[in-house]
């Protein structure tokens, strides 16, 4: 199988009153076409801030400092990669929702409270699609001709240019900015609401028609998490990073959406990058899994590997640390804290925290080492 | 570092907040400068009556202004009361404002404030409406009709201002209470028997009093400026008495000059006029500057 | 929604109540014989103030004297201003609308440029930008708008000879005097009846005559708005849903203007009362320096007076103004934050 997005020793720092937090230290990790990917580790340990910097929408203090992070867009051609962190703003946004995008943890926070969910999910139709939308709002004015009423009519040469090769033409930039003519927009708006019912109907909740028109706090959590779901499905991206998707919902809301995710890698995802400290969730649902510590990626494994025989100590640890069916005795405590990360330990960042820890492990931090067909490890140890 | 005990790291951060940032700095250097004139006022400007030093002394009741000369620096002022004398002796009366202001309603609207948010009860309704009522009316004008009632003077500007001006501190303070109020340490303690004196004292002013600082330091200037209006449109002291506002009255027939010289008395307006700006932005730049470090929305790490 | 309205104009009622009761405290507190001397005009009626209390029962118990006042403002009688020399009531309509029309022309200004520059600071945090508007802002704060005013005179009247104070110029004043027939006052204000009349002399005039007080007004009460938007901005911009909205491709200018500035607004109009206040007080300072004979410079007037019935009439109808604002302000809260329901 090909990659689709490989991140190449990316380094991200955030410069704080404390001083720079190293939050990133060289984290490489592929995600290949068809698979789900996780990324397993303790709050804090980087999950976020790894793939907030692939979709490059760091805030401040936060700076992406170092690394590639390469995207393979056509899979016919395997060769081909784009650097995302070379690319331009604005190619970015394009990029953005459209073939990479991101569901969010909070979905309570992950939504904006005065607008109401319909339009929130069109936005993402009307940021990647508008061609295509205005091709539906001209044909259906040639059916109807009074179908978006005056502001169909006023604008119907903007509308026709649109639907044409380019929607960002200039003219239609500048009218995007002018008081009233900023209205041309509204069969478009018209339009993507219109998909968007389709793609929340079909995301399992009923009566779309009427949801759309709904304000966040007017829905249940699980509600929120599958409009968020739809925002990031709307244009059928070809990689969905699910950023803690799961881990803010009651246990059933979290195996509905969770079944839902599993559904839709069937017939629409292509790949899918989870995010999750819930070690069950991996299990269940990902094909690899790489477990980050303190900002680096210390083993990456196939799913069935790395519960069967974890290499790194960290990953044992981790693994200990969850309690099973048939427990017996105390669960298994990792010793220590998490390392501040503005002054993190040399060599391997997990040394002090390490009962196998060696001379070196102080010293040099280790890079990924292949163990085994697909099994990778960043360990003094092997 | 990690042995720092976590209050003094707090603050140490806060205190970095407040001086990283260039208008604090300016702010407190204005204010000091003010507090030592005002300190240093008899030293300054020697009164010529001993029993009322905050009488501008004047030689003669020309009404024409006199330009800054070696006896009168800053000149003189319509009625040729020297304007330095004024300055410096109006910085006490501004303090003398602002503090007074400040601390009686700042203390009587926290204490009602803390105690309405506290307890709640028919005390706190009753208060509340007292403060819609006194919100409908703003300051200012609610501010003149009082002293119109009580009778002009200095005094009376300050007993108004305060009147008015409680009602900020307890509605400020009552709705950081309210958040307080059914927190987790807060049940804890009353939980463990702490009595209610004690809870208020310890653990609900301490966490509720930074909006309430902030707005005390913005107040010192904002009730300057009130006073000082009202001294201008002759609601103040009496004539001749070291109020920079009142001075700018004093000036206010002589802001156009001669037809040849038109900004010719610029000093009588400029330097009391000046005065009252730089005191009231010293204040408003400390408190922006608190706000900054203590408002968690804000502040960055 | 409509119960909501009813019961904030049954609050109106109640605030006026305790407003009056409270103002009429205040003149109690004047020896009747102090209250009896606002009826005479000359210092040989002296002789009369005895009779003039035992006439008006200024002596009577406080109750008594509020409730034969709240009659007699019921009837519409409010008393006597010698400010004004007139009545009351007639005064008022002869000054509101010169207040009116000051802020007709700031409160837009206010508002856009409040916004505007409060939205820019905050969506560029500490550049030069930033600090530049956030120095505007507390200068701003900082000036009294009487000082303010008195220096735009000095250098605008003054040394330009440019913008003179008053409501409109002697010469138009006494055009208009001399040829009532072929003006008529519509609303009172000068600039909007000059448009109606067809009369650019008149409009032009008053309009020159507007520039310095709304500059004045606009600087002064813009600071808490840019100041409350920029802080807003700040917050918002932190927030989840901006980082949803970037996820989704949107560009900046969409998440300043459609996602963050909508949630910015909502602590703005948390202030909108204090904004209407400070306009308030504004106008006071604004007329009393530009000489403009409105609401603020008549009450300015009557308190150097000590013509304390004029000085209740207005705090009353001022209570008025700011409970409908404050009614107004509420509804616009609703409409803009879908969380709040108004019962």
């Amino acid at each position: 199988m090909s990659a689709i997005l490989q991140t190449r020793n990316l380094i991200t720092n955030f410069y704080t009153y404390e001083g720079v937090v190293k939050a990133l230290n060289n984290v490489s990790i592929t995600v290949r076409r068809g698979e789900t990917f996780g990324l397993v580790g303790e709050s804090g340990c980087g999950k976020s801030v790894t793939v907030r910097s692939i979709m490059r929408v760091i805030s401040a203090p936060g700076k992406i400092e170092g690394g590639q992070v390469l995207f393979f867009r056509d899979e016919a051609k395997p060769d081909e990669a784009e650097d995302l962190l070379q690319k331009n703003e604005a190619d970015m946004q394009a990029l953005r929702g459209d073939t990479i995008s991101m569901i969010f943890q909070e979905p309570n926070a992950a939504l904006n409270p005065v607008m109401t969910v319909g339009e929130q999910v069109a936005e993402s139709f009307l940021f990647h699609r508008t061609a295509s939308l205005a091709r539906d709002a001209v044909a259906r004015m040639q059916d109807e001709p009074g179908a978006y009423g005056l502001s169909g009519r006023l604008f119907k040469s903007f509308l026709q240019k649109a639907a044409g090769q380019d929607p960002r033409l200039p003219m239609l930039k500048i009218a995007d900015r002018l008081p009233l003519l900023r209205r041309w927009r509204k069969p478009l708006l018209a339009e993507a609401l219109k998909r968007s019912v389709k793609i929340i109907g079909q995301l399992g909740i009923a009566n779309p028609e009427e949801i759309i028109g709904r304000y966040p706090h007017q829905l249940s959590g699980g509600m929120k998490q599958r409009i968020v779901i739809a925002i990031a499905l709307a244009c059928q991206p070809d990689l969905l990073i699910a950023d803690e998707a799961t881990s803010n919902l009651d246990v059933t809301i979290q195996a509905q959406i969770l079944d839902l995710l599993h559904q839709l890698k069937k017939t629409t995802i292509q790949s899918i990058l989870l995010i999750t400290h819930d070690l069950g969730v991996v299990a269940e649902t990902c094909d690899r899994v790489g477990v980050m510590y303190a900002g680096t990626v210390c083993e990456v494994a196939p799913v069935r590997a790395l519960f069967e025989k974890p290499l790194h100590p960290y990953s044992a640890a981790l693994l200990n640390s969850v309690p099973k069916l048939h427990q017996k005795g105390e669960l298994a405590a990792i010793e220590g804290s998490v390392p501040n990360l503005v002054t993190p330990p040399t060599g391997c960042r997990f040394h002090p925290r390490c009962d196998k820890a060696l001379e070196i492990c102080l010293q040099k931090n280790p890079e990924l080492k292949r163990m085994a067909q697909d099994h990778f490890v960043a360990c003094h140890l092997y | 570092m990690k042995t720092e005990h976590p209050k003094l790291r707090e603050f140490k951060f806060t205190l970095y907040r407040i001086f990283k940032n260039p208008a604090a700095i300016i702010g407190f250097s204005l204010l000091i400068f003010f507090t030592v004139v005002a300190l240093a006022a008899p030293y300054l400007a020697p009164p010529k009556y001993a029993h009322a030093p905050y009488r501008m002394p004047h030689k003669g009741f020309s009404p024409t202004p006199k330009a800054p000369s070696e006896k009168n620096i800053f000149g003189t002022t319509s009625g040729q009361y020297d304007i330095y004398y004024g300055v410096v002796w109006g910085t006490r009366t501004a303090f003398k404002i602002g503090l007074w202001v400040v601390c009686v309603a700042g203390v009587i609207g926290i204490a009602l404030g803390v105690i309405a948010g506290y307890y709640g009860g028919w005390f706190d309704e009753i208060l509340m409406r007292l403060v819609d009522i006194m919100w409908s009316v703003p300051l200012l004008v609610m501010a003149m009709t009082i002293v119109v009632a009580f009778g002009r003077g200095l005094n009376n500007i300050i007993i108004a201002l305060i009147l008015v001006e409680w009602r900020w501190y307890v509605r400020v303070i009552r709705s950081e209470v309210l958040k307080l109020r059914d927190q987790d340490f807060v049940q804890a303690a009353r939980l463990m028997g702490v009595s209610d004196f004690k809870i208020m004292w310890r653990h609900i002013l301490p966490n509720s009093i930074y909006p309430v600082l902030i707005m005390a330091s913005m107040d010192m200037g904002s009730m300057v400026i009130t006073a000082s209006f009202m001294s201008f449109v002759g609601l103040g002291a009496p004539k001749g008495f070291a109020d920079w506002g009142q001075m700018v009255a004093l000036a206010r027939n002589y802001i156009v000059g001669p037809p040849d010289d038109p900004l010719r008395y610029w000093y009588t307006v400029v330097i009391p006029g000046g005065c009252i700006i730089l005191f009231v932005l010293a204040w408003n730049l400390i408190g922006d500057a608190l706000r900054d470090a203590f408002d968690p929305k804000l502040r960055r790490r | 929604m409509a119960a909501y309205i009813i019961r904030r104009l049954f609050f109106l009622l109640f605030v006026l109540f305790g407003v009056s009761v409270l103002i009429f405290g205040l003149m109690m507190t004047f020896s009747p014989e102090r209250r009896a001397a606002a009826y005479i005009t000359s210092p040989q009626q002296a002789k009369d103030i005895p009779r003039i209390v035992e006439q008006l029962g200024l002596d009577d118990p406080v109750y008594l004297q509020y409730l034969r006042w709240v009659g007699r403002v019921a009837q519409g009688n409010l008393g006597w201003s010698l400010v004004a020399s007139s009545t009351v009531w007639d005064a008022f309509w002869r000054y509101f609308p010169t207040t009116l029309e000051l802020n007709l022309f700031a409160a837009p200004l206010v508002i856009l440029v409040g916004i505007w520059l409060g939205t820019l600071a905050g969506v560029n945090r500490d550049t030069w930008l930033d600090h530049a508007t956030r120095i505007f802002a507390i200068v701003g704060w900082s000036l009294p708008t009487f000082l303010f005013a008195l220096v735009l005179l000095m250098v605008f009247y003054g040394y330009f000879n440019i913008f003179s104070p008053g409501i409109i110029s002697d010469s138009v004043q006494l055009w208009l005097a001399d040829h009532p027939d072929q003006f008529t006052r519509y609303t009172g204000m000068y600039t909007i009846d000059g448009l109606l009349n067809g009369n650019l002399r008149v409009f032009a005039d008053a309009l020159a005559h507007l520039v310095l007080p709304v500059i004045t007004q606009v600087i002064v009460v813009v600071a808490l708005l840019m100041r409350v938007m920029r802080s807003g901005m700040i917050e918002e911009m932190g927030k989840d849903y901006v980082i949803t909205a970037r996820a989704k491709g949107a560009d900046f200018r969409t998440i300043y203007h459609k996602h963050a500035r909508k949630n910015a607004l909502i602590p703005v109009i948390t202030v909108a009362g204090q904004l209407v206040a400070l306009s308030m007080e504004g106008s006071i300072a604004v007329e009393v320096i530009f000489n403009r004979q409105g609401m603020g410079w008549w009450l300015a007037g009557s308190a150097t007076q000590l013509d304390m019935p004029v000085l209740m009439s207005v705090c009353l109808f001022i209570g008025v103004v700011f409970v409908v604002a404050n009614l107004i302000i509420d509804l616009m809260y609703a409409a803009i934050d879908p969380r709040i329901r108004l019962e």
